[in-house]
């Protein structure tokens, strides 16, 4: 298998050195660019199989960055943003980026949330239909949900919310896109449908609801179905 | 209570307040409007009265009925009056009297009610404004009534007493009509009395006898005194009025000077100048103060004041006031009067102020206007004071807060990272390190970064709570999950950790920011692990009538009582706690997110011993509608 190809759009030097030794050294192929325009470019050039991006980038508007990749490109973005910039985070996830990271970060995270979204983007390609982590066993296509090997008894509308969070299994699910999945049109900016929601099905999967081990709140942003 | 409308009800009001006062119970200041008999003057007054009882706590009523008695007895059953207190004129006459007793024996019936009259020197008949006028035809038949009385009475008296005695009962009957209608229609009366007295009482019908002309001249004498006794009574009574006037101003300034004494803004001392102004002149009055770019900033706002020059062209005007003839004259312009609230570093604005009809103030009213308006000039003044007094005290907090900031941040800053610079020296010497040396020195370069990015990141967080222009972002949220992601982060960077949670399904959603309350959490829980290391925490919420509780709480040393209020202070730090690698904003943080979320958060001491850390979430707003039943949501998106 050939190592996968990583481009890192990240305008901050100190940053690059710390990434470029780190993902180097655990097997992938690295690129780097200091600019928005130079980001773009080389994701066109070269099409990697993952891009890091910076939301604040010197040239161009990181949410702008992403629109554009998105406009071709379907492989896994992840997020880079300092802890002012909430808002942005929660518009690039909704545009399309598929995690995020907070500035400052260890590289153990970097490394886990960037194996989640390749193991993710080759996961929709084998499309296997059940997720399994722990005691808990998903099959999406014949709709079944287990513990320990014990079926669990969802109303349809918990069903189709676990379902929405298991197609982005291992990354974050925002709020708008949640709700706009499973409730449609008429959810959007009801929030609370969606903790009303999380919290029953919590209560029916989680061994300790005020401890969740698979669903798990990503606060002021969404939801993750965390399968580790 | 019942008030009337005269300057010395102030009296009763206050004695209602004081007699309330002692026997510990509600009291209703009621003004019973008599149909048809009240001026709007009247009126006005009684609202000032009753606002006056309103200021000291009353209840206060307005009733219109037929009579006072009926109003009051009718009003009093509603509120099961105990006590009654009235003000008692001195009745005039015996009739009135009797009509007064009638009054209260109906109120005591209709009540069962004791009834407290207070003895008050009444304002006479002067007070009230015009006698009951009287037309023409009207006049003369009293003219003709009363000489008619008088002359039988004294054809009666003549047989009696002779000659000298007549006069003296014209004399009575023109000063009767004098002190009732007024000396202008008692001169024709008198002229009148002279003819009839010498067409009954002189022979030949005109005096033709000295002793007749005598008689003649004897009467005349007579009404010309008595026209000048009364006139000396007229001028008694007008200045009566105008004592009573004086007084009613005095009481009025006294009222708006304590209204403006309590006023802590501009646009207060503004609204109780056009309160009053409204009350007194029934006019419509503004307060002009300077605003940006030479235009007027005008209180209330409610309503556009009608045009004025700009400032800079109209208050010259009024710092020379030797231009005008009389210095109380307002400036009078396009319908509307003007005057300047002058304080001591020069007018502090400008009252404007249109009458009902439009015309000018009537110069009986200037000095009143004037004092008004001085009183308004020193209330604005002195809230200008107290603002400046007000920010001078956050300049001194603003730059004591940087000091402690700059002293905090420089010691606790430079900590990790001399660490942090040290452990990488070391690693980069040419020498190679012990293997076991180079991961300690590595883990310690890790540990004071992760110190040293909590540290910024708290400091940032308390300065964008504090300036303000952090927006709180409040959806009704399930407690559980805020506690779960709070409780998450931490075992993320520490492993699991001994919290015992009781989070009773029933509770209800909570209007917060989840954000920040997770913060808050944070914060409360690392407290308690850090200080009580070997014993769990217990955090538990419950559901009280004033919202949402939440309790967190350790078995650790505990907070002496002397510091559990200061706990929550920036960069307070306990002194048993000085080397913990705290810095003293954790709580600052969780006590300002608390409060801004419209709750309460303290630390009481713990039964057996350790901290216990209660917040309280009010449970404000309308809580979210229902949810979608889940047949209706399916209709709508199901897969077939």
């Amino acid at each position: 298998m050939t190592q996968p190809l990583i481009l890192i759009i990240e305008d901050e030097a100190s940053l690059r050195r710390f990434l470029v030794p780190t993902l180097v050294n655990s097997d992938y192929q690295v690129l780097t660019a200091a600019t928005g325009t130079d980001g773009l470019a080389m994701a066109r050039d070269h099409s990697p199989d993952l891009i890091l991006l910076d939301l604040g980038l010197p040239d161009l508007e990181g949410g702008r960055v992403l629109q554009t990749l998105r406009q071709w490109s379907h492989k896994p973005i992840i997020i880079i943003s300092a802890r002012t910039q909430e808002a942005d985070k929660v518009q690039a996830l909704d545009a399309g980026a598929d995690d995020y990271l907070t500035k400052p970060f260890g590289a153990e995270e970097l490394l886990a949330r960037i194996r989640v979204a390749l193991r993710h983007a080759t996961r929709t390609m084998n499309d296997s239909p059940v997720l399994q982590c722990g005691a808990l066993k998903l099959d999406l296509e014949r709709r079944e949900v287990s513990l320990d090997g014990a079926p669990v008894r969802l109303t349809p509308l918990e069903y189709r919310l676990l379902e929405a969070l298991a197609q982005r299994a291992g990354k974050v699910a925002t709020h708008a896109q949640l709700l706009n999945e499973v409730w449609g049109p008429v959810g959007a900016g009801q929030t609370h449908y969606l903790r009303i929601y999380m919290g029953t099905l919590r209560r029916k999967l989680e061994p300790d609801a005020t401890r969740p081990r698979y669903l798990l709140t990503e606060p002021s942003i969404g939801y993750r179905l965390n399968l580790d | 209570m019942a008030l009337g409308c005269e300057a010395r009800t102030l009296r009763l009001v206050h004695t209602g307040f004081r007699m309330a006062r002692e026997q510990g119970r509600p009291w209703v200041a009621v003004h019973v409007e008599v149909l048809d008999w009240e001026t709007a003057e009247e009126a006005d007054q009684a609202r000032v009265w009753l606002k006056e009882a309103l200021d000291l706590g009353a209840e206060t009523a307005w009733v219109q009925a037929a009579t006072v008695s009926e109003g009051l007895v009718a009003e009093g059953a509603r509120r099961h009056v105990a006590q009654v207190v009235m003000g008692r004129s001195r009745p005039r006459g015996p009739w009135a009297r009797l009509e007064h007793a009638r009054a209260l024996e109906t109120i005591r019936r209709g009540l069962g009610a004791r009834i407290v009259t207070l003895p008050m020197e009444h304002a006479p008949a002067a007070a009230k404004p015009v006698q009951t006028p009287l037309d023409f035809l009207g006049l003369v038949l009293v003219m003709a009534t009363i000489l008619t009385m008088c002359s039988i009475f004294a054809s009666a008296l003549f047989e009696a007493i002779g000659f000298p005695g007549l006069p003296p009962v014209y004399a009575l009957g023109i000063g009767f009509i004098a002190h009732r209608w007024g000396r202008a229609f008692s001169v024709p009366s008198a002229v009148a009395a002279v003819v009839v007295f010498d067409l009954l009482f002189v022979p030949g019908h005109w005096p033709s006898r000295p002793e007749d002309w005598s008689n003649g001249f004897y009467l005349s004498a007579a009404l010309v005194l008595v026209q000048m006794v009364v006139l000396l009574v007229d001028r008694l009574h007008q200045e009566t009025r105008s004592l009573h006037r004086r007084e009613a101003e005095t009481i009025l300034l006294m009222l708006v000077g304590r209204a403006l004494g309590r006023c802590a803004t501009a646009r207060e001392v503004a609204s109780v100048l056009a309160e009053r102004l409204q009350g007194l002149f029934r006019a419509q009055a503004w307060l002009l103060v300077p605003g940006e770019g030479d235009a007027w900033r005008p209180f209330p706002e409610s309503l556009e004041p009608p045009p004025c020059p700009r400032p800079s062209e109209f208050l010259p005007h009024f710092s020379n006031p030797s231009t005008r003839a009389d210095p109380f004259e307002p400036l009078f312009l396009d319908g509307c009067s003007f005057v300047a609230l002058a304080g001591q570093g020069g007018a502090e604005g400008l009252l404007q102020f249109r009458l009902e009809g439009g015309g000018p103030l009537p110069q009986e009213s200037w000095g009143l206007f004037q004092s008004l308006a001085v009183q308004g000039a020193l209330a604005l003044e002195r809230v200008r004071w107290l603002e400046q007094a007000e920010q001078a005290r956050l300049d001194t907090e603003t730059e004591r807060m940087r000091n402690t900031l700059l002293g905090a941040v420089s010691h606790d800053l430079r900590t990790p990272l001399a660490a942090i610079q040290g452990a990488a020296t070391s690693l980069l010497l040419p020498e190679p390190l012990p293997e076991a040396t180079r991961l300690d020195l590595l883990a310690m370069i890790r540990d004071e970064s992760e110190r040293l990015a909590r540290l910024l990141g708290d400091l940032l967080e308390l300065t964008r709570l504090q300036s303000g222009s952090i927006r709180i972002h409040k959806e009704w949220q399930l407690l559980d999950e805020v506690v779960g992601a709070a409780v998450q982060r931490l075992e993320h960077r520490r492993g699991p950790l001994p919290i015992r949670m009781d989070l009773p399904e029933s509770l209800p959603l909570v209007p917060l920011d989840g954000g920040l309350m997770e913060q808050v959490l944070i914060n409360l829980l690392g407290n308690a692990l850090r200080h009580a290391p070997d014993s769990p925490v217990d955090l538990r919420a419950w559901e009280e009538p004033s919202g949402v509780q939440i309790e967190i709480a350790d078995r650790g040393p505990g907070i002496p009582a002397e510091f559990r209020a200061r706990v929550f202070d920036k960069f307070f730090r306990m002194p048993r706690n000085l080397k913990d690698g705290g810095v003293g904003l954790g709580l600052a943080i969780a006590s300002t997110i608390v409060k801004i979320h419209g709750g309460a958060i303290w630390v009481e001491e713990r039964e057996g011993g350790g901290a216990r850390f209660r917040l309280t979430l009010p449970l404000d707003g309308v809580p979210p509608a229902e949810l979608e039943t889940e047949s209706a949501a399916l209709t709508m998106g199901t897969r077939p």
